[in-house]
């Protein structure tokens, strides 16, 4: 069957009813938040990614492009938001191509909610959309369930009360860009130092009908520090009991050698002291 | 006919008190019913007949039926509106593009159908479904089968393959 696969569900009941533990839910944390000023609507998230009680990745990328001047801020299941604004992405590219007009955000708001709805909440992406279209700035929030909001400052995920409460005694009328962007950087700092889901850097998203401003990393507040010791040896701390070269020419008798030039093929390098 | 707009849930609202041995009224009869826990219980002659799916999971029927389901409740809007003329004319164009395009498989292709992946444009845009992509388009079910050749293919359908 294309799309999802139950094939196996009967097999993962028939095992809980035996005994074995079900794979536990990950609860995952996130601070999303979002606000609309004059001229045009700011998004910021944090970068942590958790698993259950694990850290998974210290600078992730919570803020997905959607169209130029439409980009949306996912909590929820890490894959299920990244997958479903690409989705949507691909969706509204066509969408656009087809009535030869820029894409409007309730657009992408409706296409949300419905391709959501559909799946009743098993699909695990609670959205903040924001944008700027020929009919003004805008500013959406979806949940998994596909029920939606619109507001003039939003804020999402398990670091959302802690936002909220920066929203609800520093927010004002008519601000501008700086202030907005402020403001925004500040719920998310609230969401990273008092939620233990959210943490690491702030990434703030500024919308103008002109153009889309992606700031990655505006704050880091969480810079690691360095280790007071380190934990270098010195060479011949352990002493060498014996010794055997095996020269190139040598082994080259038993498989083929190649010399690979320049620097190791490998795609990332891991994170280390310095 | 309802506008209903989404799926009927999966789960048969009543069961048939009628499903036993004849001889012995009320015993199970495993011959007659269902060859497996898994599957669901024959379902009535006439009654409303639900796909049939691989799980218990509530999300499986619904998907399966969504499609088909947005589908009568169009063509159902249409008759009210214009007719029966206008469904039933619809149809026959929908038909008749897919019974007269076929696409190879090794294009994504398949023979007529709406299904995704089927790769008929002209049923695409009948059904309004040519600029719409959806999980069913990216992940096919058929990642883990073989890709056929496109000569092999044509051998097949033409009887070639002695």
């Amino acid at each position: 069957m294309p799309g999802f696969d139950f094939s196996n569900h009967n097999r993962n009941l028939a095992l809980h009813a035996q005994g074995v533990p079900l794979p536990k839910a990950t609860s995952t944390g996130t601070t999303i938040v979002g606000c609309i000023y004059d001229g045009g609507v700011v998004i910021a998230a944090d970068t942590r990614a958790t698993s259950g009680p694990i850290v998974a990745d210290k600078n992730c990328e919570k803020l997905h492009y959607i169209a130029p001047q439409i980009w949306c801020a996912g909590a929820g299941t890490a894959a299920d938001t990244e997958f479903t604004t690409a989705l949507i992405s691909s969706n509204l590219e066509l969408h656009a191509l087809s009535t030869g007009r820029k894409p409007r955000v309730v657009t992408v708001m409706t296409m949300l909610k419905q391709h959501l709805f559909r799946y009743q909440g098993h699909i695990g992406a609670y959205l903040v959309v924001a944008g700027c279209d020929p009919t003004g700035n805008h500013l959406f929030t979806v949940h998994a369930h596909g029920s939606t909001d619109k507001l003039p400052y939003v804020t999402m995920g398990s670091g959302s009360l802690a936002a909220m409460s920066v929203f609800e005694t520093q927010w004002k009328r008519d601000m501008n860009r700086d202030e907005a962007v402020k403001l925004c950087a500040e719920a998310i700092q609230a969401g990273i130092f008092n939620d233990l889901g959210s943490g690491s850097n702030v990434d703030v998203c500024v919308i103008t009908p002109e153009k889309t401003h992606l700031l990655r990393n505006y704050i880091t507040p969480n810079v690691r520090e360095k280790k007071m010791r380190d934990y270098k040896f010195k060479r011949g701390t352990t002493a060498v009991l014996n010794e055997k070269i095996i020269t190139k020419e040598e082994i080259s008798k038993y498989v083929v050698v190649e010399d690979v030039p320049g620097e190791q093929a490998v795609g990332e390098k891991m994170e280390v002291d310095q | 006919m309802a506008l209903r707009i989404v799926p009927a849930a999966g789960h048969p609202a009543y069961t048939e008190a009628a499903i036993g041995a004849p001889s012995a009224p009320g015993v199970h009869d495993t011959l007659r019913a269902n060859l497996s826990l898994t599957t669901p219980a024959p379902k009535a002659a006439g009654a409303n007949a639900h796909a049939t799916t691989a799980s218990f999971h509530p999300l499986e029927s619904r998907l399966s039926q969504w499609r088909a389901q947005q589908e009568s409740l169009k063509m159902e809007m249409l008759r009210r509106q214009f007719g029966v003329a206008e469904p039933v004319k619809r149809q026959m164009e929908l038909s008749i593009v897919r019974a007269g395009e076929w696409q190879p498989a090794c294009l994504t292709g398949g023979f007529g159908g709406s299904a995704p992946g089927s790769g008929n444009l002209h049923a695409d845009i009948l059904s309004g479904r040519d600029c719409e992509i959806g999980w069913e388009d990216v992940f096919t079910g058929e990642e883990m089968r073989d890709q056929v050749d496109f000569h092999v293919e044509m051998e097949t359908r033409f009887g070639m393959n002695w």
